[in-house]
């Protein structure tokens, strides 16, 4: 059977693309980081991928705002392509200042409208927040409406690393992204309860930290889950199989939906 | 044609460069400050026109959900006029400005070919009893590194 091929975008200040591609490898998938100036050399060629991934860290060195150069060069060099990939139905992660990234180019929540209608602002604490919290794996009768979280347990522990991370949205489109179940992970407190500063790291709104376009197949969000795909990596050693950490669960959905 | 970008936090959202700045004024034992308001600032000298200069504004340097632009433009730097109550602090000419080259690079990943020159520079307007002597406290004790930055007070 052919191998799922997925695509890491890398640029100047990107970090994580080792991991993210070591998450990807071990569920089973063919990845490969690929810079930017590749991919707008030819245009076409991020077609030629499954999975598009967007990894964290501080491209171009957070100039103007996180993630604010990167999402300008990806939509005006490649947003027709990206566009197309997000409404094929094809799984794209944005994680950290990737999740910056497709919120401010208009790729989530809405890819069919790819404007911007949210955004990723400072902390409250107006520090940078890095440490493990907890967050609610938003479902409705059992089951979410994402494809990067199947099968993930009501509650889970994941790193955060950020200093922009309050989610923002205007009335309308956060009851929209509510009644349409497009918010996927919450941070709350070990037992999944309503939490403030510090379980909830960064005050955005409905203390969203992670959302998905109504298709379920672009999914964004502030923590780090290729962070933990081992037991090994949690504090507490907790994972799955003895094994695993919950963080890879989410790369082997994305796998096991193109299957 | 030189264009001036400020970039202002909408109201109901902070930015964290003047949460603590007030505290830290009175830290340094300047008193009768009662707010300050912060701006980022991107100078660019170029031909482009007044309808590209809000194009680089809004698509790029602000962001639509928490921040809103002004654009103010003059033909020469003398004929720029520093708003009261204010500092600015700008890099010296000749010390690299990293954050200017980003802009640049992202002014064309735009679509505007013009050749450009980007400088960036921070804008603190405060309110309360300001004079000469506590801006310039202020701006040599908090704001600006000299050896490397100039201020301007008004």
């Amino acid at each position: 059977m052919k191998k799922i091929k997925a695509i890491i975008i890398r640029t100047a200040g990107t970090n994580c693309d080792y991991e993210l591609k070591s998450a990807f490898e071990m569920c089973g998938a063919e990845a490969e980081r690929i810079h930017i100036n590749e991919l707008i050399a030819n245009k076409n060629k991020i077609l030629s991928y499954d999975i598009l991934a967007v990894p964290g860290g501080f491209s171009y060195g957070d100039d103007i705002a996180s993630g604010k150069i990167l999402s300008n060069e990806i939509k005006n060099k490649l947003g027709d392509n990206v566009k197309k990939f997000a409404l094929s139905g094809k799984p794209i992660i944005g994680i950290c200042n990737g999740f910056q990234i497709l919120a401010k180019m208009g790729l989530l929540p809405k890819p069919e409208k790819f404007e911007q209608i949210s955004t990723l602002s400072y902390n409250d604490s107006n520090k940078f927040e890095c440490r493990w919290v907890y967050l609610k794996t938003e479902k409705k009768q059992g089951d979410t409406k994402c494809i990067w979280t199947k099968e993930i347990p009501d509650v889970i522990s994941l790193p955060v690393a950020h200093g922009e991370g309050k989610f923002i949205a205007d009335e309308k489109v956060l009851k929209e992204i509510e009644e349409k179940s497009q918010v996927v992970f919450r941070y709350c407190d070990k037992d999944g309860s309503k939490t403030q500063y510090p379980e909830d790291p960064n005050g955005s709104m409905n203390a969203i930290a992670g959302i998905c376009n109504d298709k379920g197949n672009v999914f964004g969000l502030m923590p780090h889950p290729e962070r933990y795909v081992y037991a090994l990596q949690h504090p507490a050693r907790e994972g799955y199989d003895g094994v695993y950490g919950w963080g890879k669960q989410i790369f082997q959905n994305a796998i096991d939906f193109l299957k | 044609m030189i264009f001036e970008i400020a970039i202002k936090m909408k109201k109901g959202f902070s930015n964290p460069h003047s949460t603590h700045l007030i505290s830290d004024i009175k830290g340094i034992g300047v008193k009768g400050i009662k707010s300050s308001e912060y701006m980022p600032v991107y100078r660019i000298d170029s031909d482009i026109t007044k309808k590209q200069a809000e194009i680089i504004a809004s698509e790029l340097l602000s962001d639509k959900i928490t921040e809103e632009f002004s654009i103010v433009s003059y033909n020469s730097l003398s004929d720029k006029k520093i708003e009261k109550n204010s500092i600015e602090v700008w890099f010296k000419s000749g010390v690299t400005d990293t954050v200017s080259e980003s802009v640049v690079k992202a002014i064309k990943d735009l679509g505007i070919e013009n050749e450009v020159k980007v400088k960036t520079g921070h804008k603190y307007i405060f309110k309360g009893e300001t004079d000469d002597k506590k801006l310039t406290k202020i701006a040599t004790g908090l704001l600006a590194n000299t050896l490397i930055q100039e201020y301007k007070i008004k």
